[in-house]
């Protein structure tokens, strides 16, 4: 049961930290990034890779992650800095394919989809049944240090910025910001998070394979963000959590469901999901705890003619 | 010779693709948001469409069936779980509407499991017209399909409700003024647009097989079919439509079946990054 | 928001219940507690509900005749969706919440290798049917046996079953699995030993037509065609073969060619001729006979046929052990599975000899099921049918 709850816990703040990564630029700059699950991958397949056939030690897998996870997010922006502002969710959502196709047919370099398997943990031989919890320990640290940084970007100057491309980014160029500039940094920071998330779920659970990052784990994030509140990380936060909670108890509400085929109990436990989603985003506009929109600084008199 | 009889192959597939693709992105000209429930939507029209043949009916009761059927469950989600979230924008109405996508899927599954099925329908060696080969029972599906589209562009350019669509579409405010009732339009941009996936999922499911993954297989080449047109015009859905069926084909020939889909993706971002309103979009919303 | 509120804490509640319950009532007339983790939806849907029912039957079966150890049987299904994420968290549910003693059925490769890790680091034990090669080398301290033969024997059978219908010119078409690089690799290396020649295409296996693929693949004029897919593609991918002209030979998997797909294309010339191979008992199995009872079909796929077996084992283990544990499975799972003794084929009997204290030694309905020290079956029998009217007709058992 403990094992159980630390497992949960665990994955709730993997699911947190692409939910903080996604309420970054959405919440955030308002752009939208359909293909998290790609990006996901991309560290995930990094530090696989490179702490399996490479060698590397743990937190240099962790590190090469990050940074290939914010340069996948750099070229994904610059190649759409051409296209219409919208269309950046039809080039993100196509990246995640051509991510999981890569893993699926390029066996040389990942495997295929027979999988990497056997990745370290770290200290997972020393620790033994004690993995679970230390292993829970580091990534509610690493979400605290991500949700604190998400968090003074988004009380900055710059997060204000952020906001203001957001509700027009016309009026922030012409104001002088780089809107440009600013909205590729956002976005390749959020894809760094999300690589970082992915590293930390491979190491965790010692092996990746290119089922694992279906559009279905996008879905998830976006019903977490939405429902927890967008515009706030620790509403991201809240969202992801409550996702967990939600995919976790349906299992046993279903349960308690009598005389249905266990077919007919997986598809009531999914419907059960996607029924709770839509209430949810109909009956909480805005998420559990929506966001507040900080009023302006009173422009002081002093230094104006 | 390959090499057009993969044109041919894309031109087929491309077709029944239109139909979809056209419901989907009238739906988005009208009602401004990318309904990504299609995908449940088309199954369960090809599973209505399925019940009503295999209950004796003839092909056009049953796509009938599938019209109707999948018309009315998508207005009703449209109504219900939705439009009403439009208005906080495009994009809580596009999650609510994947999670409305996996409601259905578990509804059909819970009432059919996942067993495929088949309409029974004769299946015939192909024809030839010289080196090329097509499917009799495909050309008829493609002909009940193109026999769709027209219907549906004759509709749209005279009819009085046509004629009110394309208003709202352009330019809701003043559609208003003119003294058309945007809720009704938005009624029957819902109906028909679902009603069409419905029928596309049965054509689809016509020559193929059903089971509860039916529409979710097609989804992402009906999004991309429609952006590559240009989302909110029909006439770019069904080019977009022909454009992605050839460049899937053709891309067995070139990289090999499985990078198909990265094939469709790399096209939309050429066609995006020269035209970026889409290949007939008027404006891209 | 108050609403929101309430919703949240009766879930929350709900799941607290259903966690508290298990600890409340941990008492020795207990049930036995056994799973099952097949796709019960996702791509693997097709497979996973029928696999799920005939585990079900023979744990009714057992506890019909008086359960084992003197308990009942409690079997747990879930649904690992086809997706390893999904799979790892049904997986965690039934070891640490459940504490189940073993978790059969597991169905895709990428599943089952993601489940394994928490199998043996939790001592619980696993049955698969995955054929991936690299299943059986995790290193998993013998928690684990799939009665699936792995990829390069199935592959290496059913080319010489090939070569010995004639066939010189064979191509081979199939998605990307685990196994379609040792397809090509195995295939490629036997037909040229033969003398012939052998190719391979890999299809996406989401697209609703292959009429490209299948024009690519006649353009080499092939004398056999080896369809190594799923069902649901082999559906698509037989009607467009028909269609393009076809005249050569066919053969599939017996597991994705089956009477569902036979059914689901209604009109048999497409399928006239059809050959199909599977893991086979020996003739006149009463295993295979119940499965095809239990499942109400001519032709039970040979994943149904091993889940059958696997439930069979693991509970015979768990009487001759006297213990319901992972651990004692994996110690007495060959006792009961070979090594000679009284034959049987069904638990109800094995654990009336058990009780008796004879030795039994279980064959099932996808074979022998000998295992070796990784966990691969010993060796297997394939059954070779093909398709006449219609119908699967027994060509040989070898």
């Amino acid at each position: 049961m403990l094992n159980y709850l630390l497992f949960i816990a665990t994955m709730g703040g993997l699911y947190g930290l692409l939910a903080l990564s996604l309420n970054l630029i959405w919440g955030g700059a308002g752009m939208v990034n359909l293909g998290l699950a790609g990006f996901f991958a991309v560290g995930a397949y990094a530090s696989a890779i490179f702490t399996t056939a490479g060698h590397a030690p743990i937190v240099a897998g962790w590190a090469l992650a990050v940074i290939a996870g914010g340069f996948a997010g750099l070229v994904v922006t610059l190649s759409t800095t051409r296209l219409r502002e919208d269309y950046l969710a039809i080039v993100t959502l196509g990246f995640a394919e051509v991510v999981r196709l890569v893993a699926a047919n390029e066996i040389w370099l990942t495997r295929g989809t027979d999988g990497i398997s056997g990745i370290p943990g770290p200290w997972k031989s020393a620790l033994g049944p004690d993995f679970n919890a230390v292993y829970l320990l580091i990534v509610l640290a690493v979400l605290g240090a991500v949700f604190v940084l998400v968090r003074r970007i988004d009380r900055s100057p710059y997060g204000r910025v952020l906001r203001a491309i957001r509700e027009d980014a016309q009026v922030a160029q012409v104001a002088g910001k780089p809107v440009l500039r600013f909205k590729a940094e956002a976005f390749a920071l959020s894809a760094a998070i999300a690589g970082l998330a992915g590293a930390l779920y491979a190491h965790f659970t010692s092996y990746i394979a290119p089922d694992l990052f279906l559009p279905l784990i996008t879905i998830y994030i976006f019903l977490a963000v939405a429902g927890g509140g967008t515009g706030r990380p620790a509403g991201a936060l809240v969202g992801a959590y409550l996702l967990m909670l939600l995919l976790e108890s349906a299992r046993f509400f279903v349960e308690l469901v009598p005389a249905i085929s266990a077919v007919q109990r997986a598809a009531l436990k999914e419907l059960l999901i996607a029924v709770v989603l839509i209430l949810v985003l109909r009956l909480a506009p805005g998420g559990v705890m929506p966001e507040r929109i900080p009023t302006a600084p009173r422009p002081s008199t002093q230094g104006k003619p | 010779m390959i090499l057009l009889q993969a044109l041919v192959n894309g031109m087929v597939s491309g077709t029944l693709l239109a139909v979809p693709a056209i419901g989907f992105t009238a739906m988005f000209a009208v009602l401004r948001f990318p309904n990504f429930s299609v995908s449940g939507i088309a199954t369960l029209g090809a599973f209505a469409g399925y019940l009503a043949y295999s209950a004796g009916l003839q092909l056009a009761g049953a796509l009938a069936a599938a019209f109707v059927v999948a018309g009315v469950v998508g207005l009703f989600l449209d109504r219900v779980a939705h439009l009403p979230l439009v208005k906080q924008g495009a994009l809580p109405a596009a999650i609510a509407s994947i999670a409305s996508g996996l409601v259905l899927e578990n509804v059909i599954r819970f009432g059919f499991g996942n067993d495929l099925r088949g309409f029974d329908r004769p299946i015939a060696r192909d024809m030839h017209l010289g080196d090329i080969r097509v499917s009799p029972q495909q050309l008829e599906t493609m002909g009940i399909a193109l026999a769709l589209m027209l219907a549906v562009f004759a509709a749209l350019a005279f009819t009085r409700i046509g004629k009110a669509m394309r208003a709202s579409a352009d330019n809701p405010e003043l559609a208003a003024l003119k003294g058309i009732r945007p809720q009704r339009v938005a009624m029957i941009a819902s109906f028909v647009g679902m009603g069409l996936v419905g029928i596309g999922g049965m054509l689809l499911g016509l020559d193929s097989s059903i089971d509860p993954l039916t529409g979710t297989r097609i989804l992402l080449s009906i999004f991309a079919a429609a952006v590559l047109g240009g989302l909110g015009s029909p006439t770019g859905a069904v080019l977009g439509a022909w454009l992605i069926g050839i460049a899937e084909e053709l891309s067995v020939l070139v990289v090999g079946s499985p990078y198909r889909t990265a094939v469709g993706f790399f096209a939309i971002l050429i066609v995006l990054t020269l035209r970026p309103r889409g290949l007939l979009g008027e404006r891209a919303y | 928001m108050t609403r929101i509120a309430f919703g949240r804490r009766t879930a929350l509640l709900s799941g607290v219940a259903a966690f508290a319950a298990p600890a409340v009532l941990r008492a020795q007339s207990d049930p036995i507690k056994i799973a099952t983790l097949t796709p019960l939806t996702g791509a693997g849907g097709p497979y996973g509900p029928v696999m799920a029912k005939v585990a079900a039957s023979v744990v009714e079966d057992v506890n019909a005749a008086g359960g084992v150890l003197g308990r009942k049987v409690q079997l747990i299904s879930e649904d690992d969706q086809t997706n390893p994420d999904a799979g790892v968290r049904a997986a965690r549910k039934l070891i640490d919440v459940d504490k189940v003693a073993a978790i059969m059925g597991t169905w895709a490769s990428s599943v089952t290798t993601a489940v394994a890790p928490l199998c043996w680091e939790s001592k619980t034990f696993l049955c698969t049917v995955s054929g991936a090669d690299s299943i059986t080398q995790l290193p998993h301290q013998g928690f684990l046996v799939r009665t699936q033969p792995n990829s390069t024997l199935q592959v290496a059978r059913s080319g010489e079953f090939m070569l010995s219908l004639g066939a010189r010119k064979i191509y081979t078409m199939i998605p990307q699995t685990p196994f379609t690089q040792t397809t090509f690799d195995l295939m490629g290396k036997l037909v040229s030993k033969a003398g012939g020649t052998h190719q391979g295409l890999v299809y996406d296996d989401k697209k609703t037509t292959y009429r490209t693929e299948v024009d690519q693949v006649l353009r080499s004029n092939p004398d056999m065609i080896f369809a190594a897919g799923y069902t649901t593609d082999t559906v698509v991918l037989l009607k467009d073969i028909y269609r393009a002209g076809y005249k050569g030979k066919i053969i599939g998997f017996g597991y994705s060619i089956n009477q569902k797909l036979v059914d689901q294309i209604g009109q048999p010339e497409i399928v006239e001729g059809v050959y199909t191979y599977s893991p086979s008992p020996d003739e006149g199995s009463g295993a295979y006979d119940r499965v095809k009872k239990v499942t109400g079909l001519a032709n039970p796929d040979p994943y149904t046929c091993q889940v059958y077996d696997h439930a069979n084992l693991v509970l015979m283990a768990i009487a001759e052990a006297k213990a319901a544990t992972g651990s004692a499975i994996k110690d007495n799972i060959r006792k009961v599975s070979q090594g000679g003794g009284k034959t049987v084929d069904n638990a109800v009997d094995g654990l009336k000899a058990i009780a008796a204290g004879q030795k039994v030694d279980y064959s099932g309905a996808s074979g022998p099921c000998d295992f070796d020290d990784k966990g691969d079956i010993v060796d297997c029998k394939f059954r070779y049918e093909q398709i006449k009217g219609g119908k699967f007709t027994l060509v040989k058992i070898a």
